[in-house]
């Protein structure tokens, strides 16, 4: 059976992104229609349009195995792509389609139910002498016992209390002279403030960096791996910008991680596109964390900087064919950088900032790639996501990338909502950042103000205000305003009063 | 109530962080920095919308909310509050603003709609400035809302598992 119609189970800008790679490869592809966005971009780039805005659901259409069984029988689809989020990583869905001889793009259920069972994937990796952040399995009963297994966690370590919380109970450890000094203050304390002396011990790793591998897999049992992404600018693991290739890796380090996470996804006979994900420390060691059983959010950097279309990969995977290149054959050329403009509020702590899109130009050139499902007059809806669009950027080198990224920025025009593009012009001159010089805790730990700001751009806006206030309150250079009980107009009503200026 | 009709020769513009900018009036189309001017242009067009002209450069525009003589203006994509005073009004807000004192009650309002997770105060419980008051559920992310003030818990509005929508008020705190 070959691929001939595809039924995208997905939304916004992964809907497109996989509709166009689709429509090259001369397949067809239906899409869904919502009542929640019966007017969405990505309906304009289906072959056809299956209408579910009358149906009463509790659950989002994209959540509904049932129903999107049912749709792909209907018209005809021998295929569905899941994106990202919703059912990607749901092994009873793929299950379910195969059921119906329908083929599920994406991994075997079997690989989906071992990666998205966290114990299973940690037994995986441990059996494969996988690196990991480890854990005592339970408490630790005295200070000899903590010395035994520190040993064999490797310091440093952290000592925390069971029932604790909130930082109390809890000692870093860094060598193995320290142990057993800090392990009878961690237990006191732990007493003292939850009642109850017992602790664990957890490998702890020193400021890392996000490092994730992209990986194919195809049927026949080869697999490949195409470089990292450096993903450490999250906040709240919400991740903000992606790169690749990243600066802390060397090709000795990429090799060794790569051939790592190759290592992980043969243990579970890994098909179509997936990334493992490291945490990586500042001495260079690395720890398995989770595997991503799905195309990615921020996949284009790979894209970019291996030449290769990652959607293609998984349908031509999904169709039974072999994957045309070996490891040897991926070269990295260039850097790539993605930014993930939201509808976010960067100065009230990035709070998502609904709403509707009242105008929305996007830059186009050799350098710029733009990945997004909003146009003007889209509702950036509760319901769903805040992303906006996705800006990617490429350039010779990573200096060379961020020069055009914050050349970029500046061109990316959005009215209607805040959005995190204050928050990237500032990253963009950030000095930590220019150098890599940042972790997971950059957000958090290395910024005092979120968002950048010209010189002058606050005079101006507070020459902007005082016009205002004149077009509405000053005659004949006098004031009618009643400075206490004033009135209130809709914005856009004065939006409009400025236009006629 | 104060209606001045009066001849004004300034106005200065009071941002949230109680920086002053004057300007004198009628309102000039240039802005002088160190020794030269510099010209300003409020503009539209098809393309880019209200956009604000300065050495060259557009810089998108927004009016937020308006409200008295209060302007919250998106300036490229950075919020800006401003009120606006004559040096007379500027004048009596010292005055009043000395005799006065501080806010008494703080009402916690839903930044955005979306739905209770957990209210993580009672009425009558002690509140620190940034103590977290409710978390609330919006756009798939949690978020905290603190306490903007030191003070004591009045009432609490805000129920495990509801829907709110924006500006509807969670929290009140009696100011200490």
């Amino acid at each position: 059976m070959k691929i001939n119609r595809i039924l995208i189970a997905n939304r916004g800008e992964i809907a497109i992104r996989i509709m166009k790679t689709a429509s090259r490869m001369k397949i067809e592809t239906v899409a869904v229609r919502t009542s929640v966005e019966p007017d969405a971009m990505y309906l304009s780039s289906a072959d056809k349009i299956y209408d579910n805005t009358e149906a009463e659901s509790e659950i989002p259409v994209f959540l509904d195995i049932e129903k999107l069984i049912g749709i792909a029988l209907e018209t005809e689809c021998n295929a569905v792509h899941p994106g990202y989020g919703f059912l990607a990583e749901n092994a009873y869905f793929a299950q379910k389609c195969t059921d119906n001889k329908i083929i599920f793009i994406g991994p075997s259920p079997d690989a989906l139910y071992k990666m998205g069972n966290k114990t299973i994937a940690r037994r995986i990796a441990l059996s494969g002498n996988i690196p990991m952040a480890m854990g005592s399995e339970g408490n630790i009963g005295n200070e000899e016992e903590a010395v035994t297994i520190a040993g064999k966690i490797g310091y440093p370590v952290i000592i925390k209390a069971a029932s604790g919380g909130g930082g109390r109970g809890m000692r870093i450890v860094r060598k193995a002279e320290e142990m057993e000094k800090l392990f009878i203050i961690a237990s006191k304390e732990a007493e003292k403030a939850f009642n109850d002396p017992s602790v664990f011990i957890e490998k702890y790793i020193e400021n890392p960096k996000h490092i994730e591998f992209q990986i194919l897999g195809d049927s026949r049992g080869n697999i490949i791996h195409l470089g990292e992404r450096e993903c450490s600018i999250q906040r709240k693991h919400q991740k903000l910008l992606e790169e690749a290739p990243s600066c802390a890796l060397n090709e000795e380090l990429r090799d060794e991680m790569g051939r790592t996470a190759v290592q992980m996804a043969k243990a579970v006979n890994y098909e179509s596109a997936g990334t493992v994900e490291f945490l990586l420390d500042s001495d260079k060691n690395f720890y398995f964390m989770e595997m991503n059983t799905r195309i990615q959010v921020e996949h284009p950097v790979t894209e970019i900087i291996t030449g290769i279309d990652l959607i293609e990969q998984q349908i031509r995977i999904a169709n039974g064919e072999a994957i045309k290149f070996r490891q040897e054959d991926i070269k990295l050329n260039g850097w790539a950088i993605e930014c993930r403009i939201n509808a976010e509020d960067v100065q009230s702590g990035f709070a998502p900032d609904p709403g509707k899109i009242e105008s929305l130009s996007l830059p186009s050139g050799p350098n710029i790639r733009i990945d997004t499902g909003i146009k003007a007059g889209s509702v950036i809806a509760a319901n769903f996501d805040s992303m906006i669009a996705k800006l990617i950027i490429s350039g010779n080198s990573r200096k060379d990338a961020v020069k055009n990224c914050k050349m970029a920025l500046d061109k990316v025009w959005i009215k209607g909502t805040k959005t995190t593009l204050p928050f990237f012009r500032m990253l963009m001159r950030h000095p930590k950042f220019l150098n890599g010089d940042f972790t997971t805790t950059f957000i958090e730990k290395d910024l005092d103000q979120f968002f950048y700001n010209s010189e002058y751009e606050e005079m101006l806006a507070a020459w902007l205000a005082t016009k205002l206030f004149i077009e509405e309150n000053l005659e004949d250079n006098s004031i009618n305003v009643d400075f206490e009980n004033g009135k209130e107009m809709s914005p856009w009503l004065l939006n409009k009063r400025i236009n006629q200026f | 109530m104060t209606n001045e009709k009066i001849s004004i020769k300034k106005l200065y513009a009071l941002s949230s962080e109680n920086r002053r900018f004057c300007f004198s009036l009628p309102l000039k189309q240039t802005i002088r920095i160190g020794k030269r001017n510099y010209e300003v242009r409020l503009k539209n067009d098809e393309k880019f919308g209200t956009y604000i002209l300065w050495k060259n450069r557009k810089y998108p525009v927004e009016i937020v909310r308006s409200r008295q003589n209060k302007y919250e203006i998106l300036f490229n994509d950075i919020g800006y509050t401003f009120t606006i005073e004559t040096p007379f009004s500027l004048q009596r807000m010292k005055v009043l603003g000395s005799k006065k004192g501080k806010v008494e009650k703080e009402m916690v309002k839903a930044p955005m709609p979306g739905k209770i997770i957990d209210v993580l105060v009672r009425e009558g419980s002690n509140v620190l400035r940034g103590e977290p008051l409710v978390i609330l559920e919006a756009m798939k992310m949690q978020n905290e809302l603190q306490s903007p003030v030191n003070g004591q818990v009045l009432k609490v509005s805000a129920k495990s598992n509801s829907n709110v929508m924006k500006d509807d008020v969670l929290v009140e705190i009696k100011v200490e």
